[in-house]
This record gives C-alpha cells, structure tokens and sequence, in this order.
C-alpha cells in the first residue's frame, strides 16, 4: 500500500443556474501513487463536494469521455496520475473552446455535427449485401487507415486547436482525421462526397499546422498529418478541375 | 421540445499565453513577415536596376551601411529559424512515401530537407564567389 499524501485541485465550477460566469474552487484531496486525475475528481464528488459534474465512463484511454484540461493542457483524466503534479496544485478545467454545460462537462454538439459531415462510414462503389461475401483487404492496405481509425472522439485534438477556438466553422481536427481515415480505406468510393468539405475554408485550409492536436492525442492518430497531406489531395482537385472541366462533374 | 441549456464560452482573448506550442507557432509564423520584408528589399534592388546606374549604386551603397548588415543578420537568423522549422513539420505535408516497401520515417525527410539546402547554399555561395 502506497503512502497517502495530500494534494490541491482547483476545480472549475460554473452551475448555468445560479452563475453568470465560471468561477474556481479549490480542494484538498488525499490520493496514493496509484490515483488518477480522475479518481482525484470522484474523490471530491464521493466525500467532498458531491454536485461537482464531470463526465467518465471506461476508467482505460478508451471511451474518451473523460477529457478536460489540467494546467492547460488537455488530457484523458484517467491517464494521468495526480503523483506526476505534486506537490504542485493542479487546475483542472473543462476542455477549451468548447461551451461549458455545467462545472466539466462541455456541450459536444458542434463536433457530433461536423463528424456527420464527413460521412464517417464505408461508401461502397457498389450496394453489397452479405452474400457478396467478405470484402478483403491486405495487411498494407490496412495499414493506409489504421493510425486514424484508432480515434476515440475525445476531443482533446479541439481543446488544443487555437484556430477552431478563434473560429468554430472550423472543421477541426478529430472530424478531418476520420475524413482520411475513409478516404484511404481500400473499400471506400466515397472520395467525392467529402471532398466539398475537404476543400471549403472551413476544411484543410483552416488549419495553419499549429500541430499540438497531433501531440496531445491519446490514441497517436495525427490528425496534423492527415489534414495536412489532404491539402495536397484539395490543391490536385482545385487544378484538374481547370483541365478537366467537363469529366470532374461542377 | 425542451429548450437548450444556457452554456458558457470561454473567451480566446490572450490565447497564445496558454501554451508554449502556441507561442512557437506564432514565432514561427512570425518569421515569414521577415521574409517578406527580404522579399521587398530585393525588390526595392531591382527596381533600382532598372531605373538607372545611380539608383542602383545608391542601393548597393546602403548595403554596407551598419543598418543594412543588422538587418541581414536578422533576416538570416529569420531564414534559418524559418527554414529549420519548416523542414520540421515537412513530413507531415508529404504525401504517403514508402522505400522498399515501408514508410519512410520522419527523420530522414528532415535530413534529406537539411542536406539539400546545405547543398543549394554551398552552390550559391560557390557561384556567387566566382562571378561576383
């Protein structure tokens, strides 16, 4: 059994009934080697201060609910343990740019939207039913989209993005990854549906390779990357559509 | 229907003191505006070219005076700064390359950038010593 120490959460609060503005409360919290910033927060929910909100689920980088802010980085509060602050107080804050429903828990209906945009699913060329059979790939084609399927939509990418901060038309990054995650995909002819989004100001062209999405990612998908090298695709579709005027469609 | 729930945003006022990954991208990006003032001052030279034999040496002129060197030391450290990040986040630019059959990592993106602007300013710097 590990010491047990005593560690400081300042907490954002904000209760949309009672506050105008979010304000901060601070906490005295014990914790052991083993407790996460997470297990930090039940402990105030549980023994300290049982209307704190904040949302968790799998308690293991999976499900992504639990990502918030600690000292202005965004992080999975499950993965990250309180022994790696002390005997600094930690400031655990909701994920930025994103509006603020209650204390942690950040309203993620703008991103919900922009992932449906990108149609984020498999379009075959052709309607298959299950009697076509299994639909093969090889180990390298695998590998063209494995990186950016492992995104668990947690929005740490968003948090870090200063451009969808500054403007929120923004496509963002988690969305754009999933873009080229379907557009690399061997069995995907959906290419020309999610171009129109890849090449509006609001797709690449929005980002300016500030490139902390990519860092801050617990899943290693580099979402960076993938907007990045889209804007090479968006760039050949700007020109063929000149050569091309009349087999590319408008 | 219930109605949507009063929410908060943040304000982005100061956003760049928040993380040192901002403040490196906005010297980054800063950089260009040297660049750019390069780009003018070449310009301004070759304006001077074409309006005469005394513009242009007026020009030449100012190159040696103390103003003009520190603003090509500036500028080079600017350049170089520039360059050396750029090549920094080229790999994430390039398209899917693979060598013998796998990816080609990062680093030698990065090093094959390095080498061939060390090649390109020794050529320079070898033309301009034989004809200038």
């Amino acid at each position: 059994m590990s010491q047990t120490r005593t560690i400081m959460i300042e907490c954002l609060r904000y209760d949309p009934e009672q506050d105008q503005a979010p304000h901060y409360r601070t906490y005295e919290v014990p914790f052991t080697d083993e407790m996460s910033v997470l297990e930090g927060l039940q402990y105030i929910k549980d023994h300290l201060d049982g209307s704190l909100t904040f949302r968790w689920s799998c308690r293991m980088a999976i499900c992504g609910s639990c990502g918030c802010m600690v000292n202005h980085q965004p992080i999975l509060s499950c993965q990250s343990f309180l022994r790696d602050y002390y005997p600094a107080r930690i400031r655990v804050e909701p994920l930025e740019h994103f509006p603020i429903v209650k204390d942690l828990v950040i309203d993620q209906s703008d991103f919900l939207g922009k992932l449906e945009s990108v149609t984020p699913y498999l379009v075959p060329a052709q309607p298959l039913t299950p009697e076509d059979g299994p639909n093969l790939q090889t180990p390298r084609q695998i590998e063209d989209y494995l990186g950016y399927a492992q995104c668990i939509n947690c929005l740490l990418c968003y948090a870090a993005c200063p451009q969808y901060g500054l403007n929120n038309a923004f496509t963002g990054p988690a969305a754009l990854a999933l873009l080229a995650r379907y557009n690399a995909d061997s069995r995907d002819a959906g290419q020309k549906t999610r171009m129109e989004v890849v090449n509006a100001e609001e797709g690449v062209w929005g980002c300016t390779l500030v490139g902390l999405c990519s860092e801050v990612c617990p899943k290693h998908v580099d979402p960076a990357r993938a907007i990045n090298r889209n804007k090479i695709n968006s760039t050949q579709d700007y020109f063929l559509r000149f050569l091309a005027p009349f087999g590319r469609g408008s | 229907m219930t109605p949507a729930p009063k929410t908060y945003v943040r304000p982005m006022n100061r956003w760049w003191m928040r993380h040192p990954a901002y403040r490196r991208y906005l010297l980054r990006e800063g950089t260009s505006v040297m660049v750019a003032a390069y780009a003018l001052f070449l310009l301004a030279g070759m304006v001077c070219l074409v309006l005469g034999e005394t513009a242009f040496n007026l020009w030449r002129g100012f190159l040696q005076s103390p103003v003009s060197v520190i603003f090509h030391l500036a500028a080079l450290a600017a350049f170089a700064f520039h360059a050396w990040t750029w090549f920094k986040v080229m790999p994430l630019t390039t398209p899917p390359m693979r060598f013998r059959g796998r990816p080609v990592p990062d680093r030698m993106i990065f090093r094959a950038a390095l080498w061939a602007w060390g090649i390109a300013s020794l050529v320079l710097l070898v033309l301009a010593m034989r004809f200038l």
